[in-house]
């Protein structure tokens, strides 16, 4: 009833029916009434209308009447509150002016108790004068003395976190712009006194103030002035001391931010005392960050201490930095001793100061660390001496500044530092971290010639040459090192580097038990792979590479074994392969010049081996050529639309008409009498392989890109019927189903018909058909599955018919088990539809897929009326479920988890792992204080274990899942809930602990550590 | 703890990265990027528990003194290993002969051996010969059953020891 007269009169007065004035009239007896009850609410409602009142309605008049009236009323203990309350908003309106203010902070001052009244009055007394401060600053300011001593005494002893977060606002106005010189004492009491932020926000709080808040709120005081600067370091220095690591790093990011302002002289004053306190968290860290925060800091403060003085690069170096570097020298005369490392630290940190300092440091520690190199008696610490190097060249890499163009300050000790270097690569121990010091040199800019990369690569070269058993250690780093000089100075890699590799791949595959130069063979290949795809390098390694091959195919003797040299040519197309999408990765133009000659020669071996050669080649091989399929893909995308039209033009004709020449061009010339038609039955399976390489030019098409034959669902319908019915083997069957997937999703309007008759003949008469054999429809769903797939992605309207029949054959046990795992097949990501591919698809395409299917298949699955079908729903879900992202069940999890648990029972070990990564997935993200998984932790535990133990689980890979699960559950599982179990698990997982596999073993140890901590 | 430190400075060693050599020289396939293809499935060998892989759970465990780990100071290392039937040596060598902590440290190579290993196996855990002053006393009081139950029964012993383990999984490297 109040609230609403309140409102009425705050209404009326805005829209001029009555007055302010009106309604002080009428309150007139309730204001002055001599029971104080009355008189609170009496004030309380004047204020609460005054709130309401919209501004301009109130006159300077009626402003300045009752500026006089409230702080009269804060003389009168019982209308303290309601006359702060109307303060707060009179003194936010404009017709109250600077006129007032002496009156309202002398009232205030003199009749507000601060420690008789509560939080959110005294808020509401931090409010006005923050609000004074804002708007009539000048008048304070003027008052000066009067104003910080009065103030002093009100803010003092406030404890309240909202209401800190005011006053510190306002202390750091009146510390910068007050003169303060006689009150630095007094207002570094009432700010020092709450360093360092202890506060912890309670659960649940309404105003939301993190520690956070209040330490920058107050830091921002405490760097305010320098007059704080000689009474804050003794109080810095003794929090550092005696601090919990959260003192320790919020005194560390304080002092940082601190020393600029207190100034060089301070600082110099005290660098010793300091240097001492940080040198302790540094050498002696607590933890990492503190430790991290401590060397910020020590920078802030050479900063500091040298910021005054000019930077010429001839002066001396005085003070701190001179002693502190001295000192860490001092501790690098035993560079392999744990101290050294922290010492390291410190003089990187200084290389990130001032440039005079960084100079100075690094013409301390270069020349040092070089004569320790080079004394005879630190042989053994050598690659210690190169290990902090490296880490001094990396600090004075990452230092440069604003500069660019100017030369590195490394640039007076390259040539003896190159020097050592070269020698420390010649012994093994040393020559890790002579490739970091050497990685760190090539990387900075301005640093190194062409010569003297040339000589570095020629260093990296002796030991790749000379050290072939050891190629391993040293071969990543060293690769990484040449891969980054690869492109600054191609030419250095291809006149020496690359001769030497190319030169130690063998010519014939190393032998069945030749492990040792298999796998010496196969880091050369990596190696090459790293190096060549600079596009001078890529060339030489294409022609190379495809040499090789030619001889490895076509060789003069044969080997009664070929599986070697199968497998060792594979390994080459591999490497190009892998080469080709890096390049295509990173959008190298040049790799479209390689529809010339790289394609042309592939299909040229696959041709020639296939249909021309005597004997068996071994490009037959079909991993060969899947292989040369995936390159000829990624060649062919990265192509334009109207190179990709003519490409496809030659393709068919080749395919369709034999066509030949036009893609086929290499060595072996392939005579005009070879009858190429890989579609027709005549040809041998060796030969039909070859479809392989047709669907490969497809897949990577674009949709703009017209397919060059007559009618569009007549040539699918025949590749459809030519992969159920014509077909050798599973790389035949995908290559067409890939061709038909792709064309569905790029050109679905002109595969209308295809698309249509499907669903009237091909589904009844191959699919749902029980008469025809169980393995051709399994096939022929399969088929069915790409299509969908296809149209799914691309959002066609056919999409749903398409996977909604295959619900229909859940009943029926000889293909229900195809038809559910279509369903993850079917919103699956593949290697053909995708955007490098240039497929069409539609946004969201898996979501709205799981939105429509997954309540249904949810209730068949736990439907038990029909067990053969249920089984069918529960094998759909798990497929589902394990190929999407989690965001999109997530929100299901719930009813999800026990049909997940059940999946687990099913006797395929690929769909266990399967589910069991769901819930590895669903893992992450969960904690024990709203874990998903709770009230299923007994029975989880239960099956994981029994998923765990060999004598149950022939799979390494579920039982290696399932005991990754196990070692995450006491992460997200509140411990109460898991207590009663734990006992059994830490002795069920002593079986796996004796498992026969080494990363099974693995897995079980750490599930098992993770059992024995938690709650120990 | 008691705040004498024992060896203020230790020597740091490189780490050696677990050695890929060996593991790819075990694989016996002829094929590159062979391993997604084929699940180990039929594939019955044993891999027996050997030297490197005893080595494998212990290297990472912290030095009670230090911000370092038992394998960086040269506490322990493969070759002080033997593995004969059920029979496990680890031996371990303090950095300096007057080590207070060397029982701690063999303390916390048994329980994490304890924790990782089958209970077919009986592990013998001692002081390099000659590395310190008093071997003798450190090794009976590692290898007693009933000392080692005492100690763990020790609170402050045991912190020391958790802490010594902590994080000890992350740090193993899985692949």
């Amino acid at each position: 009833m109040k609230k609403y007269r309140k409102l009425h009169q705050g209404t009326e007065i805005a829209n001029g029916t009555t007055t302010l004035l009106n309604v002080v009239k009428a309150l007139g007896e309730y204001l002055t009434s001599e029971e104080d009850g009355v008189r609170t609410k009496g004030v309380d409602f004047l204020s609460s209308v005054l709130k309401l009142c919209p501004s301009e309605r109130l006159n300077r008049q009626s402003a300045r009447v009752l500026t006089k009236f409230y702080c009269s009323k804060l003389e009168d203990f019982d209308t303290i509150i309601p006359a702060l309350k109307g303060l707060a908003t009179l003194t936010t309106l404009p017709t109250s002016t600077e006129e007032d203010v002496p009156e309202i902070l002398k009232a205030v001052f003199s009749h507000v108790k601060m420690k008789a009244i509560v939080q959110n009055v005294r808020f509401m007394v931090y409010t006005i004068i923050d609000t004074l401060m804002s708007r009539h600053r000048e008048v304070l300011k003027s008052m000066n003395d009067s104003f910080i001593s009065q103030y002093v005494a009100l803010a003092e002893g406030e404890k309240d976190p909202r209401n800190l977060l005011v006053a510190f606002a306002i202390a750091r106005v009146i510390l910068i712009e007050f003169d303060i010189s006689k009150f630095v004492q007094s207002l570094f009491d009432i700010t020092f006194c709450y360093f360092p932020i202890m506060f912890r926000p309670p659960p649940n709080d309404p105003y939301g103030i993190t520690t956070e808040d209040l330490r920058l709120a107050l830091r921002q005081c405490l760097c305010a002035t320098p007059h704080f600067g000689p009474l804050a370091i003794p109080e810095f220095l003794e929090k550092l001391q005696a601090g919990s690591p959260a003192t320790k790093q919020d005194t560390l990011e304080t002092m940082s931010i601190c020393f600029p302002v207190y100034g060089s002289s301070l600082a110099r004053e005290n660098a010793r005392k300091l240097w001492n306190a940080l040198k302790l968290e540094i050498f002696q860290p607590t933890d990492p960050v503190t430790e991290a925060k401590a060397l910020t800091t020590t920078q802030d403060l050479v900063k500091t201490i040298y910021s005054s003085g000019q930077d010429s690069p001839s002066e001396e170096i005085e003070g701190l930095a001179k002693d502190a570097c001295e000192e860490c020298i001092n501790i690098l005369r035993q560079p392999e001793r744990s101290q050294a490392k922290p010492a390291i630290k410190i003089l990187c940190a200084f290389m990130s100061t001032t440039p005079s300092i960084s100079r100075y440091t690094l013409s301390q520690t270069v020349p040092h660390l070089i004569k320790l190199f080079t004394s005879p008696d630190n042989i053994s610490a050598r690659p210690s001496i190169l290990l902090l190097l490296s880490d001094l060249i990396a600090a004075a890499r990452d230092s440069k500044s604003k500069s660019e163009d100017s030369e590195s300050a490394l640039t007076p000790y390259k040539d003896e530092v190159i020097g050592i270097l070269a020698s420390g690569l010649k012994t093994s121990s040393s020559r890790q971290p002579a490739l970091a010091c050497l990685l760190g040199m090539v990387s900075t800019k301005n640093l190194l010639s062409n010569e003297e990369l040339g000589f570095i690569v020629h260093n990296v070269n002796e030991i790749l040459e000379a050290d072939t058993e050891t190629i391993n250690d040293a071969s990543s780093p060293a690769i990484k090192l040449l891969s980054s000089i690869s492109t600054l100075a191609p030419h250095q890699i291809r006149e020496q580097t690359l001769p030497l590799l190319f030169s130690s791949l063998p010519d014939r595959a190393p032998g069945r038990d030749a492990v040792t130069d298999r796998v010496k063979s196969w880091r050369v290949l990596s190696a090459l792979n790293a190096l060549c795809s600079e596009p001078e390098l890529f060339e030489t390694f294409v022609i190379r590479l495809l040499t090789k091959l030619d001889l490895l195919c076509f060789p003069a003797v044969l080997d009664d074994d070929k599986e070697p040299t199968a497998a060792y040519a594979h390994s080459i197309l591999t490497t190009i392969y892998q080469t080709v999408l890096v390049k295509a990765d990173d959008g190298h133009v040049d790799l479209v010049k390689y529809i010339e000659s790289l394609v042309p020669r592939l299909f040229n071996l696959f041709v020639y081996s296939a249909f021309v050669y005597e004997g068996n080649s071994i490009a037959n091989d079909t991993r060969l050529v899947a292989v040369g399929g995936q390159i000829i893909t990624v060649v062919v995308r990265s192509l334009a639309q109207q190179r990709q039209e003519s490409y496809a033009s030659v393709l068919f004709s080749a395919y369709m008409d034999g066509e030949l020449k036009k893609i086929a061009e290499g060595q072996q010339s392939i005579p005009a009498s070879v009858d190429f038609k890989p579609f027709s039955e005549l040809v041998t399976p060796v030969q039909r392989n070859l479809i392989t390489l047709f669907s490969a030019g497809i897949i990577g098409l674009r949709k703009e890109v017209k397919i060059p034959v007559p009618n569009l669902s007549e040539f699918l319908a025949t590749i459809l019927s030519w992969s159920l019915s014509g077909t050798d083997n599973d790389l035949q069957r995908e290559a067409g189903w890939q061709i038909i997937s792709s064309m569905c999703n790029k050109h679905g309007d002109d595969a209308s018909a295809f698309l249509q008759a499907n669903l009237d003949q091909f589904w009844p008469d191959q699919i749902a058909n029980p008469d025809v054999a169980p393995s051709t429809r399994q096939q022929a769903l399969k088929a069915w599955i790409w299509i969908s797939k296809a149209l799914l992605t691309a959002n066609r309207s056919l999409s749903s018919q398409y996977t909604n029949r295959l619900f229909e054959v859940f009943g029926d046990e000889r293909i229900n088990w195809v038809a559910a795992k279509g369903f993850g097949n079917t919103v699956s990501a593949n290697h053909v539809l995708t955007k490098q591919n240039h497929a069409v698809i539609k946004l969201l395409y898996a979501q709205k897929f799981i939105n429509q299917l997954l309540p249904r298949i949810m209730d068949g699955a736990k439907d038990s009326s029909r067990p053969v079908e249920q089984v069918a729903y529960l094998v759909a879900l798990t497929s589902l479920i394990s190929t999407v992202p989690k965001a999109l069940y997530v929100h299901k999890m719930t009813e999800l988890i026990p049909l997940l648990i059940r999946g687990l029972d099913l006797p395929e070990n690929a769909i266990r792992s399967k589910v069991i990564d769901t819930f590895l997935a669903v893992a992450g993200g969960d904690s024990p204080d709203k874990s998903l998984v709770s009230e299923h932790a007994a029975s989880l535990v239960d099956t994981m274990l029994k998923n765990s133990s060999v004598k149950e689980m022939p799979s390494v890979k579920v039982r290696t899942s399932a005991l990754k699960y196990l070692g995450i559950l006491p992460h997200i599982v509140r411990s109460d809930i898991l207590r009663p179990l734990k006992a059994r698990v830490i002795k069920d997982l002593g079986v796996a602990l004796d498992d026969p596999k080494r990363s099974v073993r693995q897995e079980a140890v750490d599930a098992r550590t993770n059992w024995f901590k938690f709650d120990a | 703890m008691p705040g004498e430190i024992y060896n203020p400075n230790p020597t740091i060693f490189r780490t050696e990265s677990p050695s890929s050599s060996s593991r790819l020289a075990q694989k016996r396939s002829l094929w590159i990027n062979d391993d997604e293809s084929t699940d180990v499935e039929e594939n019955d060998e044993i891999e027996a528990i050997d030297q490197d892989e005893i080595y494998d759970l212990i290297r990472h465990i912290y030095d009670p003194e230090h911000p370092n780990t038992l394998e960086e100071l040269r506490v322990v290392s493969a070759p002080q290993i033997t593995v004969s039937g059920n029979l496990i040596k680890v031996e371990f060598t303090p950095t300096v002969p007057h080590c207070g902590m060397s029982t701690m440290i063999g303390l916390t190579i048994r329980v994490r051996l304890m924790r990782s290993l089958p209970s077919r196996f009986k592990v013998d855990i001692v002081v390099k010969p000659g590395s310190h002053e008093s071997e003798h006393a450190v090794n009976k009081q590692l290898n007693d059953k009933e000392r080692v139950a005492a100690a763990l029964e020790n609170p402050l012993l045991l912190k020391t020891l958790e802490e010594s383990l902590d994080g000890i999984n992350q740090r193993n490297p899985k692949d």
